[in-house]
């Protein structure tokens, strides 16, 4: 199987505030993932994992560099193609899932298809499918707030997956997980990321999962030091 | 997605019951306080509903239906000849006081109309017959006045009760026997005063022989001639002012005094300051209120917007969310409140006081500011959604 570059950042330059207060989040930051991959990228607090990702994202706009995503360029598109270019390419997996808590299952993972203009009855038929898949049948018209952890993240994931995005990009998604939960979750992300023509992104602390990357990208003060392919080989200071 | 917006806006079932009471509250107190306002002001020209007629003529200083300015009964004449005048009557009105059999006075509004024609009579009389008023010291009383003048007897039980007045029962009027021959039903007056009334010449002696009584003439154009062209000819030929008695009071055109009436009391009372300031506290609380209910509801939802927004949602789908959320709410509590407002004045017309006339226009009105107050939750939802970052979905 060839594998593509799915994601590629090349010297991204972000700061924040001004002058004395100025915080360099990324600095020159040169960063790529393939497709039919699974990346982590890893490393301290505040050693701009998050920004990497709102980068990579379309969430943040670079002041300097180049990012490519499939083939586009996201480095001088307007708000609005942004805004267009993640409905169509992007899935989301938050660390607090961010499921709304007044809409059941189904409705909260039929969201992505019906910002794409999909009608209600197409939309609720996806949605019910793919819960099916991620083993929430039988859970549909229930409150997200009546599952437990793992279950939601699994409707995070749905939710994610429904519109079939090229690329899922997941913010700790095991951080609010035990730890059998949290590898049951990483298994079938890892899973996900085993299609041709999907890549998926995960920033994470939890040294626990690890061994799910096909990739680690170890960042420090707003660079990538280094990508392994072995967990074992990364500093252990962190770990 | 406006589907979900709106199981959103049902799903916090704590938050939509605030926000409907603060709508509901807002939309209550603007249609119920102008309802009552048009009703207060609808008796100020009561005269003109109760005494009926299709040309008023007074003397040219007058400036609203309670502000009589007697005239020489000799103007009468004068009126009767202008071309296209089919019939003129005098009528007269002051107010009075009322002796009652226990001792106890009551201010009363004496209407005197013509003995021969009846022209200006009651409509509709509960008691009684109009032609009794012939009859020597005789008056028609209406039944708000029956009951207000009414004999309080104490029942065995200690208990007071108002037996109303009937016909037969008597009074005096400036020491002269009034014999009431007749109950009506006519509109309550903003003066307070219930209505009495006898033949213009019996009024006369009544007010005790004051020089000048006729208050007011009541002319009817003969056929093709309209109201309108009648007072314009009698106030070309008399200098007197004629007025058309139409009751709808924004109608700039015509020459009515029911509307004269009716803006005059807005000029000179404080009435609709006071009613006025009630419908705006009525709006400012609900803005208030319906504001920061929707307000703390968008800030709730704000990391869900975020996330939406992340995942690709424009600005478009997301004001549009908003508005939808904040218009069905204000929909919600304008027929909430238009429905307690309603429920209140059927209270209110039972009881017959305060007055209560709800217009389609209050309706209307009242509709189009809970709107308003909804466009303005919706527009402050929106300025915080468009602000948040969609990037914060990533910081926890």
């Amino acid at each position: 199987m060839t594998h593509t570059i799915a994601v590629a950042a090349r010297q991204v330059d972000i700061s924040f505030g001004s002058e004395e207060a100025k915080v360099i989040a990324l600095n020159h930051t040169d960063f790529s993932a393939h497709t039919g991959e699974l990346i982590m990228l890893v490393g301290p607090s505040g050693c701009g994992k998050t920004t990497l990702l709102s980068v990579i994202a379309g969430t943040l706009t670079p002041q300097s560099g180049e990012i490519e995503v499939f083939g586009q360029r996201l480095d001088g598109l307007s708000q609005e193609e942004l805004t267009t270019f993640r409905r169509k390419n992007l899935g989301f997996v938050f660390q607090s899932f961010n499921l709304i808590p007044t809409l059941s299952v189904v409705e909260n993972v039929m969201i992505p298809l019906l910002i794409q203009g999909a009608s209600h009855a197409v939309a609720k038929k996806k949605a019910t499918e793919i819960l099916e898949k991620v083993g929430l049948k039988g859970r549909e018209e229930g409150k997200p707030n009546a599952l437990s952890g793992g279950q939601q993240q699994r409707v995070a994931i749905a939710r994610a997956l429904v519109h079939e995005p090229p690329l899922l990009i997941c913010d700790e998604p095991t951080s609010a997980l035990d730890k059998d939960t949290g590898a049951q979750i990483m298994e079938m992300i890892r899973e996900l990321s085993r299609a041709p023509n999907r890549c998926v992104v995960v920033v994470t602390h939890d040294f626990r999962i690890f061994k799910y990357a096909d990739r680690i990208a170890e960042m420090e003060d707003g660079k990538i030091k280094r990508v392994v392919d072995d967990p074992r080989t990364l500093d252990p200071t962190y770990l | 997605m406006l589907r979900l917006a709106l199981n959103m806006l049902f799903g916090d079932t704590a938050k939509l019951a605030m926000l409907l009471c603060g709508l509901a509250f807002s939309a209550l107190l603007m249609a119920q306080q102008t309802s009552v306002f048009f009703g207060i002001m609808s008796w100020t020209y009561t005269p003109v509903v109760n005494i009926r007629a299709h040309v008023w003529v007074s003397d040219p200083m007058v400036e609203q239906a309670n502000d009589a300015k007697p005239m020489r009964d000799t103007e009468l004449g004068r009126v009767r000849s202008v071309d296209g005048v089919a019939w003129a009557a005098p009528l007269h009105t002051s107010f009075l006081q009322a002796r009652m059999v226990d001792g106890n006075f009551k201010l009363i509004t004496m209407v005197g109309i013509d003995a021969d024609t009846f022209a200006g009579a009651p409509a509709q009389l509960s008691q009684g017959q109009i032609d009794d008023l012939r009859l020597p010291n005789t008056v028609i009383v209406d039944e708000w006045g029956a009951q207000l003048m009414g004999r309080q007897v104490k029942g065995p039980d200690g208990k007071i009760t108002t037996v109303p007045l009937k016909p037969g029962d008597v009074f005096e009027i400036n020491d002269i026997e009034a014999r009431i021959v007749g109950i009506c039903k006519v509109r309550r007056a903003f003066t307070g005063g219930p209505f009495v009334y006898t033949t213009y010449d019996r009024a006369k002696s009544y007010t005790l022989g004051a020089r000048r009584t006729l208050s007011f003439m009541l002319v009817e154009p003969v056929a093709g001639v309209t109201s309108t062209q009648l007072c314009e000819r009698i106030e070309n030929e008399t200098g007197l002012k004629a007025w058309t008695t139409d009751t709808v009071i924004w109608d700039w055109t015509d020459r009515s005094l029911a509307r004269a009436t009716f803006w005059w009391f807005w000029k000179n009372t404080g009435i609709p300051f006071s009613f006025g300031t009630a419908v705006a506290l009525g709006l400012f609380v609900g803005i208030a209120i319906s504001g920061q209910t929707f307000y703390s509801f968008v800030l709730e939802n704000l990391k869900y917007f975020a996330a939406i927004k992340a995942m690709g949602a424009s600005m478009r789908v997301l004001s549009a969310m908003l508005f939808v959320q904040a218009t069905t709410a204000g929909l919600i509590g304008f027929g909430l409140g238009a429905g307690m407002a309603q429920a209140i004045g059927r209270v209110m017309i039972e009881k017959g006081m305060p007055p209560f006339v709800m217009f389609p226009q209050i309706l209307i009105a009242t509709l189009v500011l809970t709107m308003g107050i909804s466009f303005v939750s919706a527009i402050i939802g929106i300025v915080k959604v468009s602000r948040v970052d969609a990037a914060t979905v990533f910081r926890g």
